[in-house]
């Protein structure tokens, strides 16, 4: 029987300290073992409206390996993906309302209908007064394969460069996250 | 981009709306922009199983004998299911919530009311192959939102969860039948659908045919699933 997804809500100020356990926020280990392809850092600051640094935001990256394979039975390639990535990771911003992930940087991938999508990293915040989850996808500055990838081409032109992250030295990227206002990052709705 | 490609969207009414009237931090972290409608692709028809990167927690948060944290004991028996009604099993499910007094263990819960140090308010554990979880706890008390004029947050158990694909990840608040309070909480009432705000209310069992000393109760949780995803990702 069909059933109406339940409506979500705010993940709220007070959810606990340990829902972001040590270590979860690097994806380059694996029960202590080592994922193939180029390690890299994923940084940056996320801010409201007024420009106030947020603090305790969670920001959770689902991802493909090196060779563009997701960690899921329903990937067509899944019998070739990296047993030592396992795609996910779970972060929070300090005071500062900085945050990082440790990474491995992803490959492309053949989509079903033909098209290709170019490396990108999926990230889902939740924080303190959204009332659903914000989903938003970040590319890689200079990647050759960005000029053909669908859901950048779905973000008017204006604002895709707002989705690039920003190679600030070997293996090291920033990207910057506003809410809402001034430079707004790109959310999409699925 | 083809339309038959596009997950079903579930109709505005079910989902709260962004921006409250009465909750300031709404309107300061809700894009201004349009969101960006895309076609899902097989990053968003896959998910992950953060099972293997997280600590389990367990879902029995009420403690034992001299231990036995301070409330009203219950037994929540939940559900998660997709949009067909297909059970999801091994999904990850984190629930947290405030003690009997309405405190959280919380650095920035600066309420009056007490901590209950035999009460940590924090379960993590997989759903059954049939999609169920139990939840053995105290049933959360009420407590006021600072600076609010006069909003209390109604008994409430936060709840997140993963589905199958990227697409089902899901952050919801379950409440309690009948609670006076329920009317006037600005989270609850920002889904204008009555049937959806019904749906986010835990049953009550017949206290008669629940087990042992623990009122108990019944929730299902549908996360974005089966309908969504037609053909390979």
């Amino acid at each position: 029987m069909s059933r109406i997804p339940t409506a979500s809500a705010t993940i709220g100020p007070f959810f606990p300290g340990r829902y972001v356990d040590a270590g979860a926020n690097d994806l380059t280990l694996r029960d202590g073992r080592v994922a193939r392809g180029t390690a890299i850092t994923l940084s940056g600051n996320v801010t409201q409206a007024d420009g106030t640094p947020l603090e305790n935001l969670i920001l959770e990256l689902w991802q493909a390996d090196a060779a563009g394979i997701f960690d899921d039975p329903a990937d067509p390639r899944a019998a070739q993906a990296d047993p030592d990535f396992c795609g996910w990771g779970r972060a929070a911003t300090d005071a500062q309302g900085a945050y990082t992930f440790r990474t491995i940087r992803p490959g492309g991938y053949d989509a079903a209908d033909g098209s290709r999508r170019a490396p990108h990293l999926n990230l889902v915040l939740l924080f303190s007064g959204l009332m659903r989850e914000l989903r938003t996808v970040v590319y890689f500055e200079s990647e050759a394969e960005n000029a053909a990838d669908p859901v950048l081409a779905a973000v008017p032109p204006a604002r895709r460069a707002l989705l690039l992250a920003r190679l600030e030295a070997p293996g090291r990227y920033r990207f910057d996250i506003r809410l809402r206002g001034a430079g707004e990052t790109p959310f999409f709705d699925d | 981009m083809k339309d038959a490609f596009h997950a079903p969207r579930p109709a505005p009414a079910t989902q709260p709306a962004r921006i409250i009237e009465g909750y300031p931090q709404t309107a300061l972290r809700t894009p201004a922009e349009p969101l960006i409608r895309r076609a899902p692709t097989r990053s968003e028809l896959t998910g992950p199983r953060p099972a293997s990167r997280v600590a389990l927690l367990g879902g029995d948060i009420a403690g034992h004998g001299a231990a036995q944290a301070i409330g009203q004991l219950m037994l929540l028996r939940g559900r998660v299911l997709d949009e067909d009604g297909s059970p999801v099993g091994g999904a990850l499910v984190e629930i947290w919530q405030a003690n009997a007094a309405g405190r959280y263990i919380h650095p920035n819960d600066d309420d009056h009311a007490p901590v209950d140090e035999r009460f940590y308010g924090a379960a993590r554990l997989l759903t059954a192959e049939d999609g169920s979880f139990e939840l053995r706890t105290v049933k959360p008390g009420a407590y006021p939102v600072p600076s609010s004029g006069g909003w209390w947050r109604p008994p409430h158990i936060h709840f997140s969860v993963f589905g199958r694909v990227w697409l089902s990840r899901l952050v919801s608040q379950m409440y309690f039948p009948d609670d006076p309070l329920n009317a006037q909480d600005r989270i609850l009432n920002a889904v204008a659908d009555a049937e959806a705000r019904q749906r986010l209310l835990a049953r009550l069992v017949p206290p008669a045919k629940a087990p042992g000393n623990a009122l108990a109760f019944e929730h299902e949780i549908v996360v974005r699933g089966a309908r969504a995803t037609p053909g390979q990702p």
